[in-house]
């Protein structure tokens, strides 16, 4: 690759990103974007906090008729008087026929609920009857009901005269640990590298907007450069650039175009979120907060990010210089599809690799597999910025990527500088994987190339 | 010498679509190059330009080999092509930051040309908050022949050196014909370097003095158009009368090539056959209103070089 054949690069790349940021239908897809992000989470906020009653506000329900079917002595259940929710409730024992009280309770008494308590087989079983209308809501006895049910366990527990420590035994869970040892006997300590499900999802939604940036800007360049090639643009921009410098010039541009939507967009999902935040009632509690824990962000720091933005941005430069290829194959706009496939099929292989290896590591943690998907060039553009920033990647397994990265982009920049200037001006048929091979292998002999 | 083409050659596998094409030029004014469809012109075009491959020969401007990134070269390709989408004046002057040319000299010779071409409504679009109006300087919202015009533009926006024309021409009405024609005039008179290819030969006439004919890839014709001519001797007669003639040909043996209702294009032997042709009319008081003996036509050249090329294959 000559020096000569990059000149040019900056006039293109300043053209491409102007009328990229220009153009309407970028322009109008972006605003509504932002917007949507902007509204998502105050909106989610304002419908979750319509149908959330204050958790200590007065319960509708003003008396409890208690049937204790069990052999369990009776209970006392003015205990939970004490949570400012049912401070106004009094639960009474039936001593009426519940028939009769089941009938009043649906046409005078509706404020008042029934509750039986029986034992089936080995199990015990708490059943609330309310009115059909009236001012106790579903809701609201969901809330008694659970409060009632956590009160029936501790005097379970204490009708068979378990104490607390016997409890807390009882119900501590049983491990298994298999260990390593030395020679010596020694236990060898094995690290858990598995991750947990939030740091599955975060790295999963990286991987997705990954994907998302990869596939809408490398078909953008495709479609540019099949544009130009379809308009017969490119026969007067040749005499004054190289093949290569053009495609330089629309990757980066594209590039940069489509990091000005991603930064900006990431802005706006805390700016949302600050939004949201606001809006919640209680406590002022945001979204993100509610979904991702505080210490998932621990590892996120200036290097972190910077690191996770050149991952991201090679593997960009990467899969659009394989879609700028793409492009070249094809003479008309309607063949793109076609002529995408190669592009297509890579990009989809290497998601699903990062996928596979996300699932071995929320599974089993770390292994050689998932090690050579974070070093792997095809897959390391979409898993390894979100292993970044939740601290399961090391410096060496970053910065071995990077390097890889780098070199892969250097051999494919170098096949496509020997046959893109071949492909530019070709018209007719979609030029196949196989003929692009050949051409590379004619070229590499030193022989003469054909269009 | 600035111009030198030498011994072009390009194959496509088994396929030779230029062969051993080379030609020069020494001095500023206009080279044809012509053919059919196919013969390998705008190959030729391209290869001098750097944009395809070649597999044999030199291009040399000024004793060194052609660079169009570094030499001044203006080119408008055969089939033109302009962003469909993008604004006129921004792609005119994307052109012109390609070709190094600073934006306010650009601006100058945009006014300039839209001006001269009389495109300037489409470049420079008053205006107005009519969303009409917005898309009027878009490629897309132009005739074919002012997106010609806007295509001239480009090619010419570098003040260049050497012109390449590839049918530069065709799709024109008569009125932008002319005005095509002015500016080719006009480059010609700045002593600029142009190469012609057309299929219109009365233009080839009007303004080349050296041409080369391609057929098939090969060059079956070239050289100086005038000498060329002289080459075949003035052998083309035109006589009109206002009566019929038709036995004095026979009596001659005159080949008839062409005849209308008034006229007869005859092939005659030398200017001797011709002035004993005249001779006889006269004497036998045949009253003549044309006698028009003259060379041929670059367009009979063509026919006979292409036409016997293509009967050999």
């Amino acid at each position: 690759m000559k020096k000569s054949n990059l000149a040019g690069w900056k006039d293109v790349f300043i053209f491409t990103l102007t009328q990229t940021l220009k153009s309407k239908a970028f322009l109008v897809t972006y605003a509504i974007l932002l917007v949507l992000i902007l509204i998502s989470m105050p909106l989610v906020t304002i419908l979750t906090n319509r149908g959330t009653e204050d958790p200590n506000a007065p319960s509708p329900i003003e008396k409890v008729y208690v049937e204790n079917k069990t052999t369990l002595p009776d209970m006392d259940f003015s205990l939970l008087t004490n949570q400012e929710a049912f401070q106004n409730i009094s639960f009474v024992a039936l001593e009426e026929d519940y028939k009769a009280v089941e009938d009043r309770i649906d046409s005078e008494e509706q404020t008042s609920v029934l509750l039986t308590i029986s034992e089936e087989d080995s199990a015990y079983s708490l059943a609330f009857v309310k009115a059909g209308s009236g001012p106790v809501k579903d809701r609201s006895l969901e809330q008694l009901g659970s409060a009632t049910m956590e009160q029936f366990e501790a005097f379970r527990i204490q009708a068979l005269g378990i104490s607390d420590e016997q409890v807390t035994l009882l119900q501590a869970p049983v491990t298994t640990a298999v260990s390593l040892t030395d020679t010596e006997g020694n236990a060898i300590e094995k690290e858990d590298t598995s991750i947990s499900f939030n740091e599955y999802w975060l790295m999963y939604g990286i991987l997705f907007v990954v994907l998302m940036v990869n596939t809408m800007g490398s078909t953008q360049i495709a479609t540019s450069i099949v544009t130009e090639k379809s308009t017969r643009v490119v026969e007067y921009l040749l005499i004054s650039v190289k093949p290569l410098a053009l495609m330089v010039g629309k990757i980066l541009a594209t590039l940069i175009a489509v990091l000005v939507q991603m930064v900006s967009m990431v802005v706006m999902v805390f700016i949302s979120n600050r939004i949201s935040a606001g809006l919640s009632e209680g406590n002022g509690t945001s979204l993100l907060s509610t979904y991702l824990p505080k210490n998932i962000f621990e590892n996120m720091n200036l290097v972190n990010i910077l690191f996770c933005f050149l991952l991201i941005i090679l593997g960009f430069i990467f899969y659009a210089t394989l879609a700028g290829l793409a492009g070249a194959t094809v003479s008309k706009l309607e063949e793109l599809n076609e002529g995408l496939t190669l592009f297509t099929f890579t990009n989809i292989i290497g998601a699903y690799i990062a996928i596979g290896a996300l699932g071995t590591l929320i599974g089993s943690g770390t292994n050689t597999f998932v090690t050579f998907t974070l070093l792997f060039p095809l897959s390391s553009p979409f898993i390894l910025p979100g292993a970044i920033l939740i601290g399961k990647a090391t410096i060496p397994i970053v910065a071995a990527a990077i390097v890889l990265q780098i070199i892969f982009i250097l051999l494919l920049f170098k096949f496509v500088a020997a046959i893109y200037e071949t492909l530019i001006l070709h018209t007719g048929n979609t030029i196949k994987l196989k003929e692009l091979m050949r051409i590379s292998k004619l070229i590499q002999k030193g022989g003469k190339v054909n269009e | 010498m600035s111009l030198s083409v030498k011994n072009l050659s390009k194959s496509y596998g088994e396929k030779l679509v230029l062969d051993n094409l080379s030609f020069e030029i020494s001095e500023p004014g206009v080279y044809a190059l012509l053919g059919t469809n196919g013969a390998g012109k705008t190959t030729s075009l391209r290869i001098i330009l750097g944009m395809l491959a070649k597999n044999e020969g030199d291009v040399l401007w000024k004793g060194r080999p052609l660079d169009p990134v570094r030499t001044n070269v203006g080119y408008l390709a055969e089939e033109r092509g302009l962003y469909p989408k993008y604004s006129l004046l921004d792609q005119l002057l994307y052109f012109a930051t390609l070709r190094n040319v600073p934006r306010h000299a650009a601006m100058d010779r945009i006014k300039h040309w839209s001006d001269r071409l009389m495109v300037d409504e489409y470049i420079f679009p008053p205006k107005t908050k009519k969303r009409a109006a917005s898309k009027a300087n878009r490629a897309d919202q132009l005739s074919k022949g002012n997106q010609q015009k806007v295509q001239l533009m480009a090619a010419l926006i570098s003040d260049p050196e050497l012109i390449i024309l590839d049918e530069p021409l065709s799709g024109l009405d008569p009125v932008n014909t002319d005005l095509f024609k002015a500016i080719i005039k006009d480059e010609i008179q700045k002593e600029k370097y142009l190469i012609l290819s057309s299929h219109q030969m009365p233009t080839i006439e009007e303004f080349c003095s050296d041409i080369t004919i391609l057929n098939r890839g090969r060059t079956v014709l070239q050289g100086d158009l005038n000498q060329i001519k002289k080459g075949y001797g003035r052998v083309n007669l035109f006589v009109k009368s206002d009566v019929d003639i038709a036995s004095y040909i026979s009596t001659f043996g005159l080949p008839i090539a062409n005849k209308t209702p008034s006229e007869y294009h005859l092939k005659v032997r030398d200017e001797k056959q011709a002035m004993e042709f005249l001779t006889k009319l006269i004497g036998d008081n045949i009253p003549i209103i044309k006698f028009e003996l003259r060379e041929p036509s670059l367009h009979e050249i063509f026919i006979e070089k292409v036409g016997d090329n293509n009967e050999e294959k």
